[in-house]
């Protein structure tokens, strides 16, 4: 059951004392989650509709929204910090579904010294905050990655994004900063198939919430344009001929492994969801404790847990939206499914307490931490049991 | 397609445990759920974690191979992977694991499925039903695309029984009743007219066993 919200810290709350009801917020959220009250003329967040994308918060002209993740003040102190660590006056912004990392940012933008900034979507960062970095802050150009628009997870985030940016340009031009100081790339990952290792069983063309496989000519056809890289068919693929572009099973593989020997025992290993949990810009975490975002719980691969579990980790979270918030549709739903399957297998041999499933929000900040706490303390309980035996 | 079920671990892990060297051989075939290359890796993991909590270390090697039912595919794909290997523990259904067991008569092989039935894959359901018995002597023709033989418990050829009540069947109330569902749909097409012609009895000697068909 969820939380209900007056119990919860929540990640989003308008402040009235600011709010002028210009009603900009309502007309751009994707989520109907702001009305305006016909009575009172209040601005009003039913925050169970809320995603969490922030573009009410981009976009108040009043500053009157609340908004405990990425807010322009952790922004701004990151960006003062992160520019002494890199020493770099260029800035890429990038939003988290266009890659894992900053790997590819050499050959998209052609720089290689930079200050990274990822974010769950560029439509939440105020024009405020790229403002500040260009006047205050010396860094000279910005290069933002953002999703194809069609793609992206917030509906608007991405065209929002493109729109902000030309206008934007056009201003600081005016003001002597030359041409296009900002500039937007986009990015969407794909499935990759193979087609010599199809076995036509079907299964992607069944899954694919988007309708983007088709078995065609004896083996499995994808349609790029449909196809939203949330990377359920690659879970699901029994012949192993799928791929998620940046997301390819070997590198997560290496993350498992490098990881788990990181870690100080007992070693808990999170699979989340990027867009289940939001974590800060300088998120810490326990020495026994790391995690691996991922673009989507359905890409949590029943092999990687099995894996982990070699490598000698000793409980695996699972992180998920809930059914109904999941950004591909039927992911969450799929990877509960899956999940379940093991921890049966798992059960008979004993390993089935080791392997925890949960849904969480970033509407509701602490439903993360509190679960990880819960699962931490289970897996020690278990941990200095055996050791005493 | 033939219908499986994974073998508890357990089962697996006594019939493996004097062996060390095993090759684990997936089949991209017929058998659903699709036991290929990632359940062959799933139980190869499976069973070195158990093996593990179990004090022994497994040395093992995963295969998968189009179809292991075929003598000349599964010769030719398991053979040059043989050497030092103790046992193969088959992902097939039963008619792989005896396909191996023929040609490769010196080696060990064991089951990792339990086969169940000739069945449909229902996605929309998220089940497997057994839809033919492999009979030998087809009256679909006659029954409007649904076979009594075996969605009849009784495997009846003049149902429906008198224990068909509301189209379902008196051994299990869950599932319809074979009859009910051939009656209304011969009604529907306006072929109801076939079940009163009087038909010679069925032929069941082409269910003598073992089969043997020789190809031409």
């Amino acid at each position: 059951m969820e939380p209900s919200s007056n119990q919860q810290t929540v990640a989003v709350k308008i402040n009235e004392d600011y709010c002028s009801r210009c009603s900009i917020c309502s007309s751009l959220c994707p989520y109907d989650a702001i009305k305006k009250d016909p009575e009172t003329g209040k601005m009003l967040l039913e925050i169970a509709k809320c995603q969490v994308c922030a573009i009410c918060y981009s976009a108040c002209p009043a500053k009157a929204i609340d908004i405990i993740y990425y807010d322009i003040k952790s922004l701004t102190k990151y960006l003062e910090r992160a520019k002494q660590e890199y020493q770099s006056d260029s800035l890429v912004i990038m939003c988290k579904g266009c890659a894992p990392d900053f790997g590819g940012i050499e050959k998209l933008f052609g720089i290689s010294k930079f200050v990274p900034l990822s974010v769950p979507c560029v439509g939440r960062i105020p024009v405020d905050v790229l403002l500040k970095a260009i006047a205050t802050m010396g860094i000279k150009g910005i290069y933002i990655l953002a999703c194809e628009e069609d793609y992206c997870r917030f509906e608007r985030g991405s065209s929002i994004t493109g729109r902000r940016i030309m206008a934007l340009n056009i201003l600081l031009e005016q003001f002597g900063y030359g041409k296009e100081i900002i500039k937007l790339q986009r990015c969407s990952l794909k499935v990759k198939a193979a087609r010599d290792k199809c076995i036509s069983c079907g299964n992607c063309a069944f899954y694919c919430p988007y309708d983007a496989a088709k078995l065609e000519s004896g083996a499995a056809e994808f349609d790029l344009n449909l196809c939203r890289g949330c990377g359920l068919c690659v879970a699901l693929c029994p012949a192993m001929a799928l791929e998620l572009e940046n997301w390819e099973g070997e590198r997560i593989s290496a993350s498992i492994s490098r990881l788990s020997l990181e870690m100080t025992k007992p070693k808990i290993l999170v699979f989340r969801c990027q867009w289940s949990v939001f974590p800060s810009l300088d998120e810490k975490l326990n020495s026994d404790v790391r995690v691996i975002d991922l673009p989507c719980a359905a890409r949590v691969d029943p092999l990687h847990i099995l894996e982990a579990f070699q490598n000698g980790i000793d409980g695996i979270l699972i992180a998920a939206c809930p059914e109904e918030d999941c950004k591909s549709k039927t992911g969450s739903k799929e990877s509960q499914r899956l999940i379940t399957a093991l921890r049966k297998t798992l059960s008979q041999i004993g390993l089935e307490e080791r392997l925890h499933f949960c849904s969480v929000a970033p509407r509701y900040p602490e439903t993360f931490y509190a679960e990880l706490q819960q699962f931490k303390e289970r897996i020690e309980t278990s941990y200095s049991k055996k050791a005493r035996q | 397609m033939i219908i499986t079920a994974q073998k508890p671990l357990d089962e697996i892990l006594d019939f493996l445990s004097p062996y060390s060297n095993i090759l684990i051989a997936g089949c991209d075939g017929c058998t659903q759920p699709p036991r290929g290359l990632r359940e062959a890796k799933t139980l190869s993991q499976l069973i070195e974690l158990g093996g593990r909590l179990r004090g022994k270390n497994f040395n093992l090697e995963v295969i998968t191979m189009p179809k292991q039912c075929d003598s000349y595919l599964a010769l030719t794909t398991l053979k040059p992977q043989t050497e030092d290997v103790e046992a193969i523990l088959s992902l097939g259904c039963g008619l792989g694991v005896q396909t191996i067991a023929q040609v490769l008569p010196d080696l060990l092989v064991f089951p990792a499925q339990n086969t169940l039935f000739i069945g449909m894959e229902a996605r929309e359901e998220g089940t497997f039903e057994e839809r033919c018995a492999a009979c030998g002597d087809c009256i679909l023709a006659l029954t409007g695309g649904i076979c009594p033989v075996t969605r009849c418990a009784k495997g009846l050829l003049n149902g429906p029984c008198g224990g068909s009540s509301n189209g379902k069947c008196e051994v299990d109330p869950e599932k319809d009743c074979a009859w009910d569902l051939i009656i209304k749909r011969l009604e529907k097409l306006g072929r109801l007219s076939v079940l009163e012609e009087i038909r010679p009895p069925r032929n069941f000697w082409q269910v003598a066993r073992p089969g043997r068909v020789k190809q031409l």
